[in-house]
């Protein structure tokens, strides 16, 4: 148990999606204006990582793994997160149209979320087993959502600071992402082996 | 319900109809639409505009909700400003996604501790994840029922109002 803790405070933390391998970016830039839409997004890029992380590890290991088909790997991981993108909406839309239509808008943008797809190659990379391979995932998301959460909170602060008018708006928030990803390296200091 | 400013999630809807007291809306997509006022000059926008299944102009006739005119007196083709309270949001989020997940992993990790077997573990965390679903819908039923879910007319879109602001 212990190892699964530290191995998903290293993906969580020191291994941050966002600010140490630079997945995600477009979303982190573009839905971060407010707290509440960064975590709105945050929750449903958790919920489709971690099931179509599943749902890889599964194709991974029955079906390209056990026909050596390892080159279809990409073509295939993306038809599987496309599907587990259109399988939350669908779902999210037969659990409640309420929430569909309050969540639905950011569900298609996750389908070009470059950090699925990272997060999935990673996890069979590492040959990891089942479990460890979607608490991985989990973790990879959760860091993904604390960034993302983080860095709405520093735009919101930044809309009411007296910016110069030559930073205002994405110029500021660049800026501003590069030192969050600095203090994030000191998490590189942690060791989780 | 607070719905100032500061407390709610604004986005813009255009009246499609209405029908005695209730009035249709559909949302303005605001990212990689091509379906607001600004799809012109927008470089997300795109091409999809026929109501096929999976298009842009099928997922946005999806999610047209209905709401109260009276009083209002809104026409179709008006747009307007519709919010939701921030905390509802959220609330919802949890709701549609940390409850499935909870109860995936829960019945994964016992699998695991139980059996030690991959093929078992993925099982177990799939009906874990249907269950987990069954129990958001009845978090997301006792939401709704509380109207917490159900955006609120704030005022009448600006002519240049857009999702670029």
């Amino acid at each position: 148990m212990k190892e699964y803790a530290l191995m998903m405070i290293g993906a969580a933390l020191v291994n941050n999606v966002i600010l140490a391998r630079f997945l995600g970016l477009c979303s982190f830039m573009g839905v971060t204006t407010r707290i509440d839409t960064a975590a709105g997004m945050g929750l449903a890029t958790t919920f489709v990582i971690t099931v179509s992380s599943m749902a890889d590890w599964a194709v991974q290991r029955y079906l390209l793994d056990a026909y050596d088909l390892n080159f279809l790997r990409i073509t295939t991981f993306i038809l599987v997160i496309a599907s587990a993108v259109q399988f939350t909406e669908m779902t999210i839309r037969k659990v409640s149209p309420s929430l569909f239509q309050m969540l639905g808008i950011y569900l298609p943008l996750i389908t070009t979320n470059c950090a699925v797809l990272g997060v999935a190659l990673l996890l069979v990379e590492e040959r990891m087993g089942f479990l460890e391979a979607t608490l991985f995932a989990f973790a990879s998301s959760v860091g993904y959502s604390l960034v993302m959460v983080m860095f709405a909170g520093l735009r919101e602060r930044l809309a009411l600071a007296g910016v110069p008018r030559l930073f205002a708006g994405p110029p500021i928030g660049f800026i501003t992402a590069g030192l969050l990803a600095m203090a994030f390296m000191g998490f590189s200091g942690i060791s989780t082996h | 319900m607070d719905t100032s400013a500061a407390h709610t999630v604004e986005g813009i809807a255009r009246v499609v109809a209405v029908q005695g007291e209730i009035a249709w809306l559909e949302p303005e997509q605001t990212t990689s639409c091509g379906g607001c006022s600004a799809s012109a000059s927008c470089g997300t926008s795109s091409s999809s505009s026929k109501p096929g299944i999976g298009s842009i102009a099928n997922r946005i006739a999806a999610r047209r909700f209905p709401m109260d005119n009276r009083g209002q007196g809104l026409a179709v083709g008006e747009r307007v400003v519709v919010g939701v309270n921030d905390r509802a949001l959220i609330k919802a989020s949890l709701i549609a996604y940390a409850i499935p997940l909870l109860a995936a992993f829960g019945a994964a990790i016992f699998a695991q501790a139980s059996y030690g077997d991959d093929a078992t573990t993925l099982i177990a965390m799939v009906t874990g994840l249907f269950g987990g679903l069954i129990l958001a819908r009845i978090g997301a039923t006792w939401l709704a029922g509380r109207g917490e879910l159900a955006p609120r007319f704030l005022r009448r879109a600006r002519p240049d109002e857009s999702c670029n602001g």
